[in-house]
């Protein structure tokens, strides 16, 4: 199995996951922008779990999902647990880049920066790089996965119209 | 000996040209408009960040819009539809 098929593989697990957990703490139906809203963050933190290891975005994008999930009890478990498998690596982040850019490199590495999570804490230009091809790579499984999860619901939704 | 010392202390800290090369490289594999391009080794780095920026860009309304769309679909599935069926089947 290649391993790009391995990361959606460990996505899926780890979606599948998180979605029984959020869905576990919803005590009342909920609307459709709950719901969204609810299938995002799933996702999201899904992806940063598959990410085994001490990347930036991945503790990045967990703390930030961290914020959208104060009444989630059960969500906040999932967060508790990420956020421990993580914490024991050590990981410097301050390190002083020592290139000099032009504005414009210098202007779209500031936008690169806002587009990954944590990034804005990565100073090596370097390190920046590592990490959006990283998160590049975990980003494309998410959509991967959502886009044929969708396309299954809605091509056996036309099937069930046409019974009708 | 100096020499290596510093080489390695600033290791860290100095992107060489190799690496950048190197990295531009990995990031072109990704960047589908990049790809299409004549094969040079000189892309000009803002080009390249301009590219990942709109394709990151990209991938994050997508998920935006399939979350949207999950959760439409799934707003209209009933318990018992061969729908629910086959996600559960997909999800678990």
């Amino acid at each position: 199995m290649s391993t790009y098929n391995m990361v959606k593989q460990e996505f899926i697990k780890k979606w599948i996951t998180t979605l029984h957990m959020l869905d576990c703490s919803v005590e009342h139906p909920l609307n459709v922008t709950e719901r969204k809203n609810a299938i995002k963050l799933s996702s999201d933190i899904a992806m940063a779990a598959a990410r085994s290891g001490s990347t930036v975005w991945s503790r990045a994008l967990i703390s930030r999902s961290g914020n959208k999930t104060a009444n989630k009890p059960v969500a906040r478990r999932i967060l508790k647990k990420a956020r421990n498998r993580l914490k024991n690596r050590c990981l410097t982040l301050r390190r002083n880049g020592n290139f000099t850019a032009k504005s414009g490199v210098r202007k779209r590495t500031e936008l690169l920066k806002s587009l990954v999570p944590g990034g804005e804490l990565i100073k090596n230009k370097d390190y920046l790089i590592r990490e959006t091809l990283d998160y590049i790579v975990y980003l494309r499984a998410q959509v991967d996965v959502m886009r044929t999860v969708a396309a299954v619901d809605s091509v056996t939704g036309n099937l069930t119209n046409d019974n009708k | 000996m100096s020499n290596r010392r510093s080489r390695q202390s600033s290791r860290a800290s100095r992107i060489s040209d190799d690496q950048m090369i190197d990295l531009v490289g990995k990031l072109r594999q990704f960047l589908p408009e990049i790809r299409e391009r004549r094969r040079s080794e000189k892309v000009s780095a803002s080009k390249v960040l301009q590219e990942t920026c709109n394709y990151i860009r990209n991938l994050h309304r997508e998920v935006d819009n399939l979350s949207d769309r999950l959760s439409q679909l799934l707003d209209s599935v009933d318990e018992d539809s061969p729908e629910a069926a086959v996600i559960r089947s997909l999800l678990m």
